[in-house]
C-alpha cells in the first residue's frame, strides 16, 4: 500500500515545489502543467472552479474539458481531456497579434494585455487548440428583472458574483459598459494572479482527483518536472510543433 | 456627370443608411454583443463583406496599373473613375474591419503604438495605409484640372466653394502643371504596383500561414486571392465603364469608346475566370486527395453544408457558369459582357463567405462541441440582424461616396481629359 498511496496529499507538496521556486529566482522558472488523464473522473470541477476564480461571464470558458468515446460496445470507454491554454513555447496566437496585446512572459505563461488588445480575434482563429475565447459581453443577469427582491432581483442576483471584479492579471476588472476585458480575447493565465501570493492554479486546487499538477519544470525537484519526464507523457498535437507546457499523461 | 439612375441609386442608398443606422447605433451601443459570432466562429459576414470590398478595389487596382504603368492607351478615359472606386472601395473595407474589432477605438492607436511587425496583419495596416494616401492623391492629380475648370464655371455657390476647397483655392492650371501631374500620377502608379500586389497577396497569407486552419494554410491561398480579388474588382469595374458610357462617339460596330473598352475588359475577366476556376477546382482536387479529416470536413461543409446552395446557386451556377457561358458565346456584344461582369461581382460575396466560413466551422479538438454549451461556442453561425443592419449602412456610405463623386466630381473624363461633365 505504502508504495501505492503518496505519503502526504500532492496539493501540499506542489505547494512548496511552487513557494520554493517563486522564493528562489524567477528568471529561471518556466510554469508547466501535467494533466493524468487515468485519474480525471470528468466532474467539471476544475472547470467551474476557473470560472468562479476569473468571474467568467457566459461563452467565456479556459478550461472546458472534452470528452471522447473510445471504442466500441461492450469494450467501451469514455476518456476526459481537461483543456486549459496550452501555454506552447512557440505560440502560434503570440505570432499574429497585431498590436503585441498577447505575448509570453518570462515564465513561459501566454498573457493577455487587456488595455492593448484591439479584439480582432485573430489569436482565437490561430489558436490550434481553441484555447482562446472572445468576450462579447455576456451577462448572467441579461433578461433579469431590475427588483430589488433576493431571488429576482437583477443586484441582489448579480451581487456575488457579476459585480464583483475579476482579479486577472494582479488588477481588478470590473464589468461595466463595454470596457475591458469585454470585447478582448481572454484565456487561461495559469491563474498568475494566484502564484504571485504562494497559491495553486484554482484548477489544481480544485481537482478532486488530483489529476492536474503544476509546477516549475526547470526544477528538478518539482512534481511536475518528475511527471513530465513519465514515458506516460504526450502533447496535444505535437505534429504542430507548437511545444505546449501543459503535458498528458495517458 | 449626370446620369440616368443617379436619383434611384442615391433614394436607395439614402434608405440604405437609414434602415443601417438602427444596426449601427446597436453595434456602437452594445460593442459586438449584438453579433452572431463566437469564440469558435470569431469571424463572419462583416470578414466576407471586407474580402468582398477588397476584391473589388483589386480590379479597380487593376486598371489603373493598365492604364498609367503599362501605358495602355485604351483604359486611360477610366483611369480616375478606376483610381477613385479603389479610394472607395477601401473607406468600405476599413469600415467593415473596423467594426468587426471588439476595441475598435484602440486600433486608430495601438498600432502606432505596440506594433508587431511578426503579424500580418500590421502589414496589413501598414499596406491598407499605404494604398489609401497613394489612391487619394492619385485621384486629386488625376481630376485637379478638371476640377479648377469647374470652380470657375460653377454658378451655384455652395459647388464653387467645395471645388474651391478641393482644389485647395487654386484659379489656374497650366499646360505645364497638367504634364507635372501626369508625371506624378505615373509615379505613384509605379509606386502602387508593387505596394497594391503585397497588399493584396499579404491579406491571403493572412490566412495561409495558419497552420490550424487546414483548408486555408496552402500556399495556394495567396495566388487565389489575388485572382480572385482582380476578377470581382475586374467585374466591378467594366460593369461601371459600361454605366458610364458616353454613347458618342460611335465605332464602325455601332459601339461607343466605353462598350468596346467594355469588350478588351470582358477578354481579360474570361481570363481572370477560367485562372480563378481552375485554381478553384485545384483547391478541392487537393483537399480531397489528402483525405485529412480537417479539410474534407470543411470541403464537404461548403459543397453540402447549410450553405451549399450559396456554393452551388450563387456561385458556381449563377457567379461562374452563366458568366462563363456569357463571356464565351457573347463576346462580341457589349451587353452580354457587362451581365456575366454584374453577375460575377454581385454574387462574389458567397465566394468570400464560402472561404472564411467552412475551416471555422470544424471543431479543431473532438469532444470540444459535447462540453460547456453556449451560442458563442458553437460552430453553427447564422448572421444576425444586426449584422445585416450594419452591412447596408457601410454599403450605403460607399454608394453615397460613389454617386456624389461620379456626378460631382471630374472622375468620368473624355479622352482629352476634360471632364464629362462640362
Amino acid at each position: 500500500m505504502a508504495r501505492i498511496l503518496p505519503s502526504e496529499d500532492l496539493l501540499s507538496r506542489m505547494q512548496r515545489d511552487l513557494k520554493r521556486s517563486i522564493s528562489g529566482d524567477r528568471s529561471k522558472i518556466k510554469w508547466s502543467m501535467v494533466i493524468d488523464l487515468a485519474k480525471c473522473a470528468g466532474c467539471h470541477a476544475c472547470t467551474v472552479a476557473c470560472v468562479a476564480e476569473n468571474k467568467l461571464p457566459p461563452g467565456v470558458v479556459y478550461r472546458p474539458v472534452l470528452e471522447e468515446e473510445i471504442g466500441t460496445y461492450p469494450n467501451v470507454r469514455r476518456r476526459f481531456i481537461p483543456r486549459p491554454c496550452l501555454h506552447c513555447q512557440n505560440p502560434p496566437c503570440v505570432k499574429v497579434c497585431p498590436v503585441t496585446a498577447t505575448y509570453k512572459n518570462e515564465q513561459g505563461v501566454v498573457v493577455v494585455d487587456y488595455n492593448r488588445c484591439i479584439g480582432c480575434r485573430y489569436c482565437l482563429v490561430a489558436c490550434p487548440y481553441a484555447a482562446r475565447t472572445s468576450d462579447f459581453g455576456e451577462w448572467y443577469t441579461k433578461g433579469t428583472p431590475g427588483t430589488s427582491e433576493n431571488l429576482l432581483g437583477k443586484e441582489k442576483c448579480s451581487e456575488g458574483y457579476e459585480n464583483n471584479p475579476a482579479a486577472e492579471y494582479g488588477k481588478k476588472w470590473p464589468r461595466r459598459g463595454k470596457g475591458s476585458p469585454i470585447g478582448n480575447a481572454r484565456k487561461c493565465h495559469f491563474c498568475l494572479h494566484r502564484i504571485e501570493n504562494g497559491m495553486l492554479p484554482a484548477c489544481v486546487t480544485t481537482c478532486i482527483g488530483r489529476a492536474t499538477f503544476f509546477g516549475n519544470r526547470n526544477d528538478p525537484e518539482s512534481l511536475a518536472a518528475q511527471l513530465i519526464s513519465s514515458p506516460r507523457v504526450f502533447v496535444l498535437k505535437p505534429e504542430l510543433t507548437t511545444k505546449p507546457a501543459v503535458y498528458y499523461l495517458k | 456627370m449626370r446620369y440616368k439612375y443617379f436619383g434611384l441609386l442615391i433614394i436607395l442608398a439614402v434608405l440604405g443608411l437609414i434602415v443601417g443606422s438602427f444596426g449601427l447605433a446597436e453595434r456602437l451601443l452594445n460593442g459586438l454583443n449584438p453579433t452572431a459570432l463566437g469564440s469558435y466562429i470569431p469571424w463572419g459576414l462583416w470578414v466576407a463583406f471586407y474580402l468582398f470590398f477588397l476584391g473589388l478595389s483589386a480590379g479597380a487596382f487593376l486598371v489603373t496599373i493598365m492604364t498609367y504603368v503599362l501605358g495602355m492607351k485604351q483604359f486611360e478615359h477610366i483611369g480616375p473613375l478606376a483610381a477613385f472606386t479603389v479610394l472607395i472601395a477601401l473607406l468600405c473595407e476599413v469600415q467593415f474591419i473596423l467594426l468587426d474589432l471588439g476595441q475598435f477605438h484602440r486600433a486608430l492607436y495601438q498600432f502606432f503604438l505596440s506594433p508587431s511587425f511578426t503579424s500580418l496583419m500590421t502589414w496589413m495596416f501598414v499596406l491598407f495605409n499605404a494604398m489609401l494616401v497613394i489612391y487619394a492623391l492619385k485621384t486629386f492629380l488625376l481630376i485637379r484640372g478638371n476640377m479648377i475648370k469647374m470652380a470657375d464655371k460653377e454658378k451655384g455657390r455652395l459647388l464653387k466653394n467645395i471645388y474651391k476647397l478641393l482644389v485647395l483655392g487654386q484659379t489656374s492650371y497650366s499646360e505645364q502643371q497638367r504634364a507635372n501631374d501626369r508625371r506624378w500620377v505615373g509615379i505613384l502608379a509605379k509606386i502602387s504596383l508593387p505596394v497594391g500586389l503585397l497588399f493584396y497577396g499579404t491579406n491571403g497569407t493572412f490566412f495561409a500561414i495558419l497552420i490550424s486552419r487546414p483548408v486555408w494554410n496552402s500556399a495556394l491561398t495567396p495566388l487565389l486571392f489575388i485572382v480572385a480579388a482582380l476578377l470581382s474588382g475586374g467585374a466591378l469595374i467594366t460593369f461601371l465603364t459600361y454605366l458610364f458610357r458616353l454613347k458618342d462617339p460611335l465605332n464602325a460596330n455601332g459601339f461607343c469608346r466605353e462598350e468596346q473598352l467594355c469588350l478588351d475588359l470582358g477578354k481579360i475577366i474570361l481570363f481572370l475566370l477560367i485562372v480563378f476556376l481552375a485554381l478553384e477546382a485545384l483547391q478541392f482536387f487537393v483537399g480531397y486527395q489528402t483525405g485529412t479529416a480537417a479539410i474534407v470536413t470543411s470541403l464537404n461543409l461548403i459543397v453540402g453544408g447549410p450553405y451549399w446552395w450559396a456554393f452551388w446557386i450563387v456561385h458556381v451556377l449563377i457567379g461562374s457558369v452563366i458568366p462563363l457561358l456569357l463571356l464565351l458565346f457573347g463576346s462580341h456584344n457589349p451587353r452580354s459582357v457587362v451581365w456575366a461582369c454584374f453577375l460575377i461581382f454581385v454574387t462574389f460575396l458567397a465566394v468570400r463567405f464560402n472561404f472564411v466560413m467552412p475551416d471555422l466551422a470544424v471543431y479543431k479538438l473532438e469532444g470540444l462541441e459535447a462540453t460547456f454549451y453556449h451560442p458563442r461556442l458553437r460552430t453553427e453561425y447564422i448572421p444576425s440582424l444586426n449584422e445585416w443592419l450594419v452591412s447596408p449602412w457601410i454599403v450605403s456610405s460607399g454608394l453615397i461616396a460613389f454617386l456624389m463623386g461620379t456626378r460631382f466630381l471630374p472622375v468620368v473624363t473624355d479622352e482629352t481629359g476634360g471632364a464629362a461633365n462640362e
